[in-house]
């Protein structure tokens, strides 16, 4: 045994080729909170990445006339006044291969899920410019999320980036795992990029999505709260630089951040620690390029640059649902559309908490497929209205008739949006329930009972409606003879159920 | 008005006592270190100074090498070494400091500006170190 080991020894040394060349070298002036000043290195470039004598690495942020300032990636603690610094003549860069799915990666997309290295042979700079105008197509595929209420009211198309935006504790996170989840089969690819959260909530997130099964389809990658602000404002670029390798190949891929916040605040904390001067909120005055240079890599592919596709699920938290905040108004003009979610609705148990009038999605109906759009295509304006005769109605009891029929299927509207967590519903599914829904079938049953009617129609329409599920699944409409077969199993279920 | 860089002031310096010799230049650079005085800058004379020198470097075409080895030189090798370092960085001038440091067991350590040439033997062990225990 002992034999084997020191002769593989004796041939990794014998392999060994230590090159020697010129390096370009500086001295560290002083270190402070993760920043180095660093003087020398004259022909550094902007984001280039330095070592330091720990093995630590830095990436260079401010250029200056007689030093340099460098956010150091890792544990500053051991390095001082005088310590070499080492140009490596390379934008900061990741490893990127197939092998990085299922793993959780830190921001340099080192594994720190202890299932062993990745092995990579490519590397991909972590800074690129978004792909151009000519490389692009329109986003016309949905992104099926499995919540009824997006895929109906917000959809979301492959190449779109759409905001998550609400209050601590309303279901943001909610949301972007149960999108995850529903992403089995679906022939899509999944980042989720966790900015300065607990660890012990990524750890739940991650067991949530081994459980499901979603962990051989995704890659996690953390800067945890705990770790510097120089890995939590890299991380984002980290994540979208693997996604960017996949969709290189023609794949689909959903990212998500969260949050976008943590990340605008790690930022402004390197700023000020390298003297940037501070604008409104204390955040530099490049703060909204930070986030728009990072949305604008979510894009949509041609056929001709390989069809490959990165949609991109910003969070944002706000402080008591203040949306006019600098953070917000800044994410919400870069992207295509927010989901909003609202503490008073999370409260009454409308879970997910959406609230449908404020969120829109500004690709809409083009990333819906053809079933859906016909069912939901009333769904949003039924449901405002409900909402403005519901206020109305708290005052006076003398109502009409078609008021009444309309504050009812209102109520049945909002009952059947409603979705538990980790409880995806998938897009056919969906079909049949919201055709129940606005074509009446649902106007006489009980708001109480709407969830057990629900999952008894589909579990029913699934054995009884073949030709209707099969038509929505492989031609994304249905015809008359489906249409026809799926109103007569609708109403042999209704006669059933009590 | 900009802020003043050690460099700024430097190249001053350089300009107002270039050409100049004896008690002209002695005036020159008490002159400079009145100004240098009345702006409160005296706090980076050392940054100036190496400002200073490195323009004069440059105008008269002088490298400065430093080299560092685990046993003394010959008078050959050091000849040799000048004149390549010569020619690499098209100079007129190589001024050369030699230090000797045993812990670096062989080779030798060539640093010229911010460039550094490591090919002593801790250097290549700790590659070797470096390369054995990454993860495969």
């Amino acid at each position: 045994m002992s034999n084997h080991i020191v002769e593989n020894l004796r041939k990794e040394i014998e392999a060994f080729q230590a090159d020697t060349k010129t390096e370009k070298v500086g001295k560290v002036i002083e270190v402070f909170d993760g920043i180095a000043k660093v003087s020398g290195l004259s022909d550094i470039k902007s984001s280039e990445m330095v070592t330091f004598p720990n093995g630590e690495v830095g990436v260079v942020l401010n250029l200056e006339e007689d030093a340099v300032g460098v956010i150091i990636l890792g544990d500053f603690s051991k390095i001082k006044e005088g310590d070499e610094v080492v140009a490596t003549g390379r934008i900061l860069e990741v490893p990127v291969s197939d092998n990085i799915l299922g793993r959780v990666v830190n921001a340099l997309g080192k594994p720190i899920d202890g299932k062993g290295a990745i092995k990579a042979d490519k590397t991909y700079p972590i800074e690129k410019v978004a792909p151009g105008v000519v490389t692009r197509q329109a986003v016309g595929e949905p992104v099926a999320t499995g919540i009824k209420v997006i895929d109906a009211i917000i959809p979301v198309g492959r190449g779109q980036r759409e905001l998550i935006i609400g209050d601590r504790q309303t279901g943001k996170t909610a949301i972007v795992i149960d999108s995850i989840l529903n992403q089995k089969g679906q022939n899509m690819i999944c980042v989720y990029v966790s900015i300065g959260q607990k660890d012990s909530k990524l750890r739940k997130l991650e067991a949530r999505l081994e459980e499901g099964g979603a962990m051989e389809y995704t890659v996690i990658v953390s800067a945890g709260a705990s770790e510097s602000a120089a890995l939590s404002y890299i991380a984002p670029y980290t994540g979208v630089s693997i996604a960017e390798y996949f969709m290189d190949q023609g794949k689909d891929v959903l990212i998500i951040y969260d949050d976008l916040s943590k990340h605008a605040v790690a930022y402004r904390e390197i700023s000020l620690l390298l003297r940037r001067p501070p604008g409104r909120e204390a955040y530099p005055g490049d703060v909204f390029y930070l986030h728009s240079r990072l949305l604008e890599r979510a894009c949509r592919r041609n056929k001709k640059y390989g069809g490959g596709s990165i949609t991109a699920f910003p969070i944002i938290e706000t402080q008591a649902g203040d949306i006019s905040a600098y953070i917000p108004t800044n994410v919400i003009s870069i992207t295509d559309g927010q989901i909003f979610l609202e503490t008073d609705l999370f409260y009454k148990g409308i879970r997910p908490a959406v609230n449908v009038g404020s969120s829109v999605s500004r690709v809409g109906s083009s990333a819906q497929i053809k079933a859906m759009k016909k069912v939901a295509g009333t769904l949003k304006l039924d449901l405002a209205q409900y909402r403005e005769l519901e206020a109305f109605a708290q005052f006076g009891s003398d109502l009409d008739e078609s008021t009444k029929r309309q504050l009812e299927r209102g109520k049945r509207s909002v009952e059947v949006l409603k979705q538990l967590q980790y409880a995806p519903v998938k897009t056919e599914h969906q079909v049949v329930i919201l055709y129940a829904l606005v074509k009446g079938y649902m106007d006489d049953v009980p708001v109480e009972k709407i969830k057990e009617f629900e999952q008894g129609l589909v579990d029913y329409t699934e054995k009884n409606a073949k030709v209707f599920y099969k038509e929505v699944v492989e031609a994304k409409m249905w015809t008359d003879k489906g249409e026809t077969e799926l109103k007569k199993v609708i109403e042999d279920f209704k006669s059933s159920f009590s | 008005m900009a802020k003043i860089s050690s460099k700024n002031f430097a190249e001053a310096i350089y300009r107002a006592t270039a050409g100049k010799s004896g008690s002209e230049l002695d005036r020159m650079l008490k002159r400079s270190a009145q100004v240098l005085q009345a702006k409160r800058m005296l706090g980076k004379a050392e940054n100036i100074l190496n400002a200073l020198q490195d323009i004069i470097d440059k105008k008269t075409g002088t490298i400065r090498m430093k080299v560092i080895t685990a046993k003394d030189l010959a008078s050959g090798e050091i000849k040799k070494l000048e004149n390549e370092v010569k020619e690499k960085y098209k100079a007129q001038i190589v001024k050369a400091e030699f230090f000797k440091k045993k812990e670096l067991l062989g080779g030798m350590r060539i640093e010229v500006r911010d460039e550094v040439l490591d090919a002593t033997y801790k250097k290549k062990l700790l590659k070797l170190e470096k390369f054995l225990m990454q993860e495969k």
